[in-house]
C-alpha cells in the first residue's frame, strides 16, 4: 500500500513536471511570437512614418494621432534628441525648440503674473513670436507635449487642468502648494474669492485661508479688491491668470 | 496724420482689483505702470493735456461705472506723481492739483510746431496763437486746440533756440518763425 502510494505520487509529480514544461513552452512561444508581432508593428509603424514624414510634421492632428500611436506600444519619439524617430522626423528638435520658446515665453512675463499663464495665452504669445509662417500647423496640443518634456529637467513646470478643459500653464520655480492649487481651482469660476468662501469651499480654518490668500497676494499671484460693496470689510482676492483665462484675451 | 483713433480699454479696466491699491510693492509697481500708460493714451487718444485732480474722478477713466469700482483721489496722486517722476506731468501749480499731462514732452511739441511752421512755408510770417491752435490750417495736427498755456511752453522752448519770436500785439500773441 505504502509503496503504491509512492509511486502514485511520484507519477502525479511527473505529470505536473510535464504540464508545466509544456505550459512554458507554450507561454514562450506566445512571447515569441508576440514580440515578433511587435517588432512587426514597431517595422511598420517606421515604415509609416517615414512614408508620412511631411504630414506628420505639418499637421497637427495627424501628428497627435500618431504619437498616441506610439505611446500604444511604447515607443516615446521624443524620449532623446537622438536615434531614429528624432533622426527620421526632426521632431526631437522641434519639441526642443518649442520647449525653449515657452520657457522663454514663461520667464518673461512671470513678473506680470506670477507664473501662471493661460495655455491660450502662451500658444498666441508663441505664434506671435514664431510668426505666421512658422507656426502655421502649430497646436495646442504641440505645446502641452513640449512642457512635458521640460518637467524631466525638473519641477519648474507643471500643467494645471481646469473645469471645461480650460488649462493653466505654471512656471514659477517649486510647485504651487498643494493649498495653493486647491485655491486656484476654488476660485475658477469668478476668477475671485473672499476669505469666507474659501473657507466654506474647503472647510479651511480661518487661520489657514488667511494665510495661503496673504501669501498668494505676497507671491503675485492675487490682487486685493476692498470695493466689493455690500459689506467691505470682505475682500475679494482676484487671480489675473483665471481672469485672463476667462475673459480669453491677452 | 492720424486723428482720433478709436479708443480702446485695455483688459485691466475691468479688472476689477485695478482700481484699489495693491500692498504687494512687485504688484504695485505693475499697476501703476499699467495705469500710467493707460492716462497717457487716453489723453492722447482723447487729445487732453490737463488733468485735475479734484475732478479726476469723474471721469469714466478713473471710474468704471459698470464695475463700480474707481480710483481714490490718494491713489490717483500717486500714479500722478509717478507720471512725474518719468516726466509725463508737470504740475501747474504748488499744491498738485492741476497738471500738464505730457504725452509729447515740450520739447516734441517744440519740435512738431516748428516742422509744420516750415513745411508750410510760414518762416519769416507772423501768424498768431490764436490761428496756431484752432485754425484752418493745423485742423489736422496734434497741436490743433491744444492748451494755449502748454503751446506757449513749446515757443518759449523755441525762442531759446532762436527758432521763433513770441511777439505781444495790442492784447494778442503773435508767432514769427525763423
Amino acid at each position: 500500500m505504502r509503496k503504491a502510494g509512492i509511486g502514485a505520487i511520484d507519477k502525479k509529480r511527473l505529470m505536473e513536471a510535464r504540464l508545466k514544461d509544456h505550459g512554458e513552452e507554450i507561454a514562450a512561444e506566445q512571447l515569441k511570437q508576440l514580440s515578433t508581432s511587435l517588432e512587426t508593428f514597431r517595422v511598420k509603424l517606421q515604415e509609416f512614418a517615414m512614408k508620412h514624414k511631411n504630414e506628420i510634421r505639418k499637421d497637427p492632428e495627424f501628428r497627435r494621432q500618431f504619437q498616441e500611436m506610439c505611446a500604444s506600444i511604447g515607443v516615446d519619439p521624443l524620449a532623446s534628441s537622438k536615434g531614429f524617430w528624432s533622426d527620421m522626423l526632426g521632431i526631437g528638435d522641434f519639441y526642443y525648440e518649442l520647449g525653449v520658446q515657452i520657457v522663454e515665453i514663461c520667464m518673461a512675463n512671470n513678473h506680470k503674473n506670477g507664473g501662471i499663464m493661460p495655455l491660450e495665452e502662451l500658444f498666441h504669445r508663441l505664434v506671435k513670436s514664431k510668426g505666421s509662417t512658422a507656426s502655421q500647423g502649430l497646436a495646442t496640443d504641440d505645446v502641452l507635449r513640449a512642457i512635458e518634456k521640460l518637467k524631466i529637467l525638473g519641477n519648474g513646470f507643471s500643467i494645471i487642468q481646469l473645469d471645461r478643459g480650460r488649462i493653466l500653464i505654471q512656471s514659477v520655480p517649486g510647485e504651487l502648494s498643494l493649498d495653493q492649487n486647491q485655491v486656484i481651482k476654488a476660485a475658477q469660476q469668478n476668477a475671485s474669492i473672499t476669505l469666507l468662501e474659501l473657507k466654506v469651499k474647503l472647510g479651511w480654518q480661518e487661520d489657514r485661508s488667511r494665510k495661503i490668500l496673504n501669501d498668494m497676494v505676497a507671491g503675485g499671484l492675487a490682487w486685493i479688491d476692498t470695493q466689493t460693496g455690500a459689506s467691505n470689510s470682505d475682500i475679494l482676492y482676484w487671480f489675473p491668470s483665471l481672469f485672463n483665462a476667462n475673459i480669453n484675451t491677452l | 496724420m492720424a486723428s482720433k483713433e478709436r479708443f480702446e480699454m485695455p483688459w485691466q479696466y475691468n479688472f476689477p482689483p485695478f482700481f484699489t491699491l495693491q500692498p504687494n510693492l512687485d504688484t504695485r509697481k505693475l499697476q501703476l505702470e499699467a495705469w500710467s500708460a493707460l492716462i497717457l493714451k487716453y489723453f492722447r487718444s482723447h487729445r487732453l493735456h490737463i488733468i485735475d485732480v479734484n475732478e479726476a474722478q469723474s471721469s469714466p477713466l478713473f471710474h468704471n461705472v459698470s464695475l463700480n469700482r474707481k480710483l481714490s483721489t490718494e491713489t490717483i496722486q500717486l500714479i500722478l506723481e509717478e507720471l512725474r517722476r518719468t516726466g509725463h506731468l508737470e504740475w501747474m501749480d504748488k499744491q498738485k492739483r492741476r497738471g500738464w499731462i505730457l504725452w509729447r514732452s515740450v520739447d516734441d511739441w517744440a519740435k512738431l510746431l516748428y516742422r509744420w511752421a516750415i513745411d508750410n512755408g510760414m518762416s519769416n510770417t507772423v501768424c498768431t496763437l490764436y490761428d496756431l491752435l484752432h485754425g484752418h490750417d493745423t485742423a489736422d495736427e496734434e497741436f490743433h486746440n491744444m492748451d494755449q498755456d502748454l503751446m506757449q511752453r513749446a515757443l518759449k522752448a523755441l525762442e531759446l533756440q532762436k527758432k521763433a519770436e513770441v511777439i505781444s500785439m495790442d492784447g494778442n500773441i503773435g508767432v514769427k518763425f525763423f
